[in-house]
């Protein structure tokens, strides 16, 4: 039962991070056009904050095992999910507008504006969602003597969680919803994951272990 | 590459005697002859230009007298390598329609370039228009110049840049804009959602004068073919500009939709006497402009009322790509079919 939640925890993550991906570099063509750069910096940006998200979520697991620290993480993550739309506009606005207008603007810009307004945009929601694996593989290893099958199981799970990501996003979402709402969605979904790691560190088994596992 | 010009053996006559020579040359221009037809009967066609930039698979290909710009394996523009001026696609003629409403034509904006077929007929035929193109791909402009005879100067300028940055950042204003930026390829067309919105429609319309106009190719059909994308940009250009004209092209599936700021309707009768006017004022000489005007239609695609209005929010151009949107929206009137606008 554990397992299953443990395991869902991580794939749902993982399957947000990818529904930012991809809606994010749909969303990020009306202001930066349909550039090839778009999405060298959208797949760059996204891989960044991952890199990030896993070195933090690794050493704060060390620290602070606590599943409170990540629904602490992924509660403000939700929320700001939630609110892309409202906030992007005036930001990325100010991106493309600081150019003097008439000229062409300076290939380097071309190329570094879009990883800009993505950081701006998806950097924080997918640094705090890539905390999630290498926390859980913390808290949900046994002993030491598992940790090759639990991180295995735990970042396949993930990955599996990615694929659906892309795939439900590009070839369902846009098709039936609003870009907008499908921001709120993944907002609501991240909320919900913060949450879930609330509930499991308050009532789930995992928070003993994590207890027994502090030192 | 280098159909016919294998080197014949006529080089090598030079130490014989005039009559010698001159059997020599004639042998080394049969020579020459030969080698042409065997080429011509191996590879009718062959490839004069080869590249992959980072948005398509390009190929120039010269065959039975044309010259063939390729994308990802299908037919971008064509050009009969004799004349210029000829074998490009018929749809094309249409974007010089745009003189119905603006008799004083002087500055136009186009997006996408491609093989140049409109840019090199606009510096033909009205060499005072100003036409500034705006293409994204740096390797077509340079194809471009390179094998389609187009030609910067003062009049015909270039700049490489996404059409809807361009048309967002630019302060100068236009008598007409026209839109060309949808592409074939070996698996259907691929439409840039963002060219295609009610905002970018907003932007383009904040860039027109007060009479002007916006031209959209659209590749589909009435019905049938890619009928769906049709109907929702008709729909979008619309809920923008007072009056959307269609002109179905009569060789091929696509159709060129006339988007006007003035709101007064116009009939046939009226453009063919606007047509008239102008070929008799010597404005336009493109043979065959007033056989373009014919195909003139004002009413709306029958599927035009239950299309969606594009938006940067909802704009599924894949699922109406391949007739699946319009499908579910039927199933579920209450999917968003035209979400509230956001400002």
């Amino acid at each position: 039962m554990e397992r299953v939640a443990v395991g869902l925890l991580v794939f749902l993550s993982g399957a947000a991070v990818m529904v930012l991906e991809i809606i994010g570099a749909r969303f990020l063509a009306k202001d930066f056009g349909g550039a090839f750069y778009v999405w060298v910096s959208q797949i760059g940006v996204v891989l960044a904050a991952l890199a990030a998200g896993y070195y933090a979520g690794g050493a704060l697991a060390d620290r602070a095992p606590r599943m409170g620290v990540l629904a602490g993480l992924l509660l403000p993550a939700g929320a700001l999910t939630w609110v892309i739309p409202d906030f992007s506009g005036t930001v990325i606005e100010a991106l493309i507008l600081r150019h003097p207008a008439d000229e062409p603007i300076p290939l380097v810009w071309q190329k570094l504006d879009p990883a800009l307004g993505s950081v701006v945009v998806f950097g924080l929601p997918c640094f705090a969602l890539a905390t999630v694996s290498p926390f859980m593989i913390r808290v949900a290893a046994p002993c030491p003597g598992h940790v090759g099958r639990t991180s295995g199981r735990l970042i396949a799970a993930s990955t599996l969680g990615s694929i659906a990501g892309v795939g439900v996003s590009g070839y369902i979402l846009l098709d039936v919803m609003t870009v907008s709402g499908i921001f709120r969605l993944t907002g609501v979904l991240t909320g919900f994951l913060g949450a879930a790691c609330w509930g499991l560190g308050r009532w789930g088994p995992a928070s003993r272990r994590a207890r027994e596992a502090a030192p | 590459m280098g159909a016919g010009v294998a080197p014949g053996p006529g080089g090598s006559a030079m130490r014989f005697g005039v009559r010698a020579r001159r059997v020599a040359q004639v042998a080394g221009v049969a020579g020459v002859l030969f080698a042409g037809a065997a080429a011509a009967l191996a590879a009718p066609w062959h490839v004069v230009f080869e590249a992959t930039s980072p948005y398509h698979h390009i190929r120039v290909i010269d065959e039975d007298g044309m010259r063939v710009l390729s994308f990802d394996g299908s037919t971008e523009t064509q050009m009969s390598l004799s004349d210029p001026l000829r074998g490009h696609f018929e749809y094309t003629e249409y974007f010089h329609l745009v003189w119905l409403w603006q008799s004083r034509l002087s500055n136009v904006l186009m997006i996408g370039l491609g093989g140049a077929s409109v840019q090199r007929a606009y510096a033909h035929y009205y060499p005072e228009v100003t036409v500034e193109t705006v293409e994204l791909d740096p390797t077509v402009v340079q194809v471009a110049r390179d094998y389609f005879h187009f030609k910067e100067g003062p009049k015909q300028k270039v700049r490489v840049e996404d059409g809807r940055v361009f048309v967002r950042r630019t302060t100068r204003a236009y008598d007409a804009i026209v839109i060309d930026a949808y592409t074939a390829g070996r698996y259907g067309s691929f439409i840039p959602y963002h060219l295609a919105t009610r905002e970018f429609f907003e932007l383009a319309r904040r860039r027109l004068g007060t009479n002007g106009v916006v031209a959209y190719n659209v590749i589909g059909s009435l019905r049938g073919y890619q009928a769906d994308i049709l109907g929702a940009v008709y729909r979008t250009l619309n809920a923008v500009f007072p009056r959307v004209y269609l002109f179905p092209a009569r060789e091929s599936d696509n159709v060129v939709l006339v988007a006007t700021c003035a709101s007064q309707p116009v009939t046939l009768r009226q453009l063919q006497r606007r047509a008239d006017a102008i070929v008799r004022g010597r404005r336009v000489s493109l043979p065959g402009f007033r056989t373009r005007v014919a195909a003139f239609r004002s009413l709306p695609p029958s599927n035009a009322h239950r299309s969606p209005v594009l938006t940067d929010d909802y704009a599924p151009v894949d699922g109406l790509l391949s007739g699946r949107t319009l499908r579910a929206l039927e199933a579920a009137p209450a999917a968003p079919a035209s979400p509230r606008p956001r400002k």
